[in-house]
């Protein structure tokens, strides 16, 4: 089979809003010219991304407010049924880790960031997700040599 | 003008407060204003909005001689993109303002690189904020290059057009 380069693999982004979205477009580079669609939390934050992008809503949600969690986990399980991508690609937080699950279960590879604020652990959510990331990277070189198949190649923020 | 943001997700009373008090106490004597969040509390010595768009956003952070934050990514990154002199206070599990106490392992960090001043309990708020004028963020120097061709070749190599 000739492998096609580009346009029709179909990646899923994810990330919550403030620190997590920034360092996701950091990346932007990474995927330019693919096929990608968003999961973020906020229509704020769909806004902000462009009437050009196809961007799905899942609400802010954390295990504080296990209601809000049950909500986006459908929201973001319906947003992945329909685009089925071939990689979910998230740089957190909880949004970013169901995600990555849901995707999972659909086939779809999984590449973890973890946020750069995790500076003595990885985050809780990127811990569940290295288990089943294909890619799992982290920003501070101690953190590689803790969790085993976690990478480090500098901060992207 | 000195920008005051907490972030949209969730309220930062506490900080709020502090900064309401400094105000009105004259520890603070420059126009304040401020994103406070939904639901959280009113400052009554300055302008605060619940939420901003981000063209509005950007806009305060530009006009800002200052910024005072919690120690969120999104704002430090832009403050630090900008070189606007910035002073955080990190939200604390203990008083349900985060899910863990990664913003105090930050700030921590950042503080030591030069990034930023901290005030880590409301206390230290005010003699922080005396420093803040004069303070000279050092630079950040980042990479994500590597990080963006690590991903590239990773997606490179997978099979085009196929979800397993």
């Amino acid at each position: 089979m000739v492998r096609v380069m580009g346009s029709d693999l179909r990646i899923a982004l994810v990330a919550s809003s403030g620190g997590h979205l920034s360092q996701l477009l950091k990346l932007s580079d990474a995927w330019q010219g693919r096929d990608v669609f968003y999961v973020v939390t906020t229509d704020v934050v769909k806004k902000k991304l462009g009437a050009d992008k196809r961007v799905y809503v899942a609400g802010e949600c954390n295990r504080q407010h296990p209601l809000r969690v049950v909500r986006s986990f459908w929201r973001c399980f319906e947003a992945i049924r329909r685009e089925r991508p071939a990689v979910v690609l998230s740089t957190g937080a909880a949004i970013g880790c169901l995600c990555c699950f849901i995707g999972r279960l659909f086939g779809a590879k999984v590449v973890w960031v973890d946020s750069i604020t995790n500076v003595e652990h990885m985050s809780l959510s990127g811990r569940m997700v290295r288990h089943i990331a294909n890619l799992c990277i982290v920003q501070w070189p101690d953190l590689a040599q803790v969790y085993p198949g976690a990478e480090y190649m500098g901060n992207i923020i | 003008m000195i920008f005051l943001t907490v972030g949209t997700q969730f309220p930062f009373d506490r900080l709020v407060k502090t900064v309401d008090d400094l105000v009105a106490g004259g520890v603070i004597e420059e126009e304040v204003f401020s994103q406070v969040g939904d639901d959280a509390y009113e400052p009554r010595s300055f302008k605060s909005v619940a939420s901003l768009d981000k063209k509005a956003f950007d806009e305060c952070i530009h006009n800002a001689s200052a910024i005072i934050s919690h120690a969120g990514m999104g704002t430090i990154t832009m403050a630090l993109d900008t070189g606007k002199p910035l002073l955080v206070m990190p939200r604390r599990k203990r008083y349900g303002e985060v899910v863990n106490d990664h913003q105090v392992a930050i700030a921590h960090k950042f503080e030591q690189l030069g990034h930023l001043l901290v005030a880590y309990e409301p206390e230290e708020l005010a003699d922080k904020v005396k420093l803040l004028k004069g303070f000279k963020p050092s630079p950040r120097l980042v990479r994500p290059e590597a990080v963006v061709k690590r991903i590239a070749e990773f997606l490179d190599g997978l099979p085009a057009g196929s979800a397993s």
